[in-house]
């Protein structure tokens, strides 16, 4: 009879020790994450809403939410040599997105803060509870530390989509090529 | 309205791309391989490289700031050079290598930056300038992988520092492998400073020369696509006991040189 309790307690050890291996929790940082933008991301955002791609689709079938990719674009360095090939790939997004690049930085350059702020106040029009949907790629912490900061400046709706471009890819749904907005530097 | 130009632009977008990209394309991918090869190569013929060069690299790179990257000439032309092309990267090239008369040129290793999932091509080139390709797929860990703010004092205290092994025994007039190792941050101008909060300056490395008692064993052209502290693995063949001569030159002009005595024995 103790065996088996001993058996079915060493069971259930081994069930939660597979299940942790198997799903790290992460926990949301207290601040914004400033560490490699990408890795395992927590599977909440405090003050937000997480959405997967069914609930995104219906979300902008319903409602009037802006969508906005946060994917970090290249920035051409100076020093490159005069003859050097200066290329980036193409960026497809979510259609219909904005395309607001370093909004999800771990840490903001010096008057970029008052720059989003203003950026956010034009796309929400002036509301402060339009819904915002802030995305990039699976496994980015730009698309997190965007949703927090969005929190942060006072908006109410703001949607976290963590399966990003390639998720909504994925589910066949329609990406359109794009073209980023960058603060000023 | 707003509601109703988004379902416009969903149902136009459904409508418009029946055949959805899943991601992106295999015509995508070759349009874009056929885009580089006119900016880096202009109008020259390129051949199938199988035989003449070969591409190693990780199917699934752990890390997308250090990928290993292995480009082996594996045939019996004359290799006047190599070029390293990562296909979508926004400065594709990453690495051209001009052999010169001290090396054995059959060996190339690399570490670089990738950024995203993307195709990979080593192109090799006869001494009679002929092009030679050969294709790799990487996937490496994800479009956003704008690199972690650094501490830059502390990445610039030990720039131009370098160190060279020798991977093999030293035999005169028998090819010898040698690995350089270079102190170098390599910055790419994408990384932020966690103090000052301004973008760190790219500051990176545009060219290493490698000479041996005077010999070049190779040139090698390169920019950001470089991991930071770079290892280049390469092939020489002494003559005779000897010096390893690096000479480096960097986006901010900045000269390095070091001269090694070439032991006898690998380290």
């Amino acid at each position: 009879m103790r065996a088996e309790r001993a058996l079915r307690r060493l069971g259930l050890l081994l069930v939660l020790l597979l299940a942790t291996a198997a799903d790290p929790v992460v926990p949301e940082p207290a601040g914004f994450w400033t560490g490699p933008m990408h890795g395992a991301v927590p599977a909440t955002i405090t003050g937000g809403t997480v959405v997967h791609t069914t609930e995104l689709e219906a979300l902008l079938r319903h409602s009037d939410a802006v969508l906005i990719d946060v994917t970090p674009a290249p920035r051409k360095p100076a020093g490159l040599a005069p003859n050097a090939v200066w290329m980036p790939a193409q960026h497809r997004n979510i259609a219909s997105s904005v395309w607001l690049s370093d909004l999800g930085a771990g840490v903001l350059g010096a008057g970029e803060d008052a720059w989003f702020r203003a950026r956010l106040k034009e796309l929400s029009r002036g509301k402060r509870d339009t819904p915002l949907v802030l995305y990039c790629h699976p496994q980015c912490w730009a698309s997190w530390n965007a949703a927090k900061r969005t929190i942060g400046y006072g908006y109410r709706k703001v949607y976290w989509y963590p399966d990003g471009i390639e998720g909504w890819e994925k589910a066949g749904l329609p990406t359109a090529s794009a073209v980023a907005i960058l603060p000023p530097s | 309205m707003k509601r109703l130009f988004l379902a416009l632009a969903l149902g136009t977008g459904l409508l418009t791309s029946l055949g959805v990209r899943a991601e992106e394309t295999e015509a995508d991918r070759a349009a874009r391989w056929h885009d580089l090869q006119r900016a880096i190569f202009g109008d020259k013929q390129m051949l199938d490289g199988q035989g003449v060069v070969q591409l190693e690299a990780p199917v699934r790179a752990l890390d997308a700031a250090l990928v290993p990257i292995t480009i082996t000439l594996t045939g019996d032309k004359p290799i006047k050079g190599v070029y390293l092309v990562i296909d979508d990267n926004p400065s594709p090239l990453a690495a051209h290598v001009t052999f010169g008369p001290a090396a054995d040129p059959h060996l190339l290793k690399l570490r670089v930056r990738v950024n995203q999932y993307t195709q990979m091509h080593a192109v090799a080139e006869g001494a009679d300038g002929q092009l030679y390709e050969v294709m790799k797929f990487v996937k490496a860990a994800g479009g956003c992988s704008a690199p972690a703010g650094s501490d830059d004092a502390v990445a610039l205290k030990d720039i131009g520092r370098m160190k060279l092994r020798l991977l093999s025994d030293f035999t005169a007039g028998k090819p010898v492998q040698a690995q350089l190792m270079i102190r170098h941050p390599n910055f790419n101008g994408m990384q932020m400073d966690q103090v000052t909060r301004q973008y760190t300056p790219a500051h990176f490395i545009q060219s290493a020369e490698v000479s041996y008692n005077g010999q070049l064993v190779f040139h090698l052209d390169s920019d950001i696509s470089l991991s930071t502290d770079p290892v280049i693995g390469f092939d020489f063949v002494p003559q005779d006991k000897g010096v390893m001569k690096v000479d480096l030159r960097d986006s901010e002009n900045m000269k390095f040189d070091h001269s090694f005595e070439i032991p006898e024995h690998a380290s």
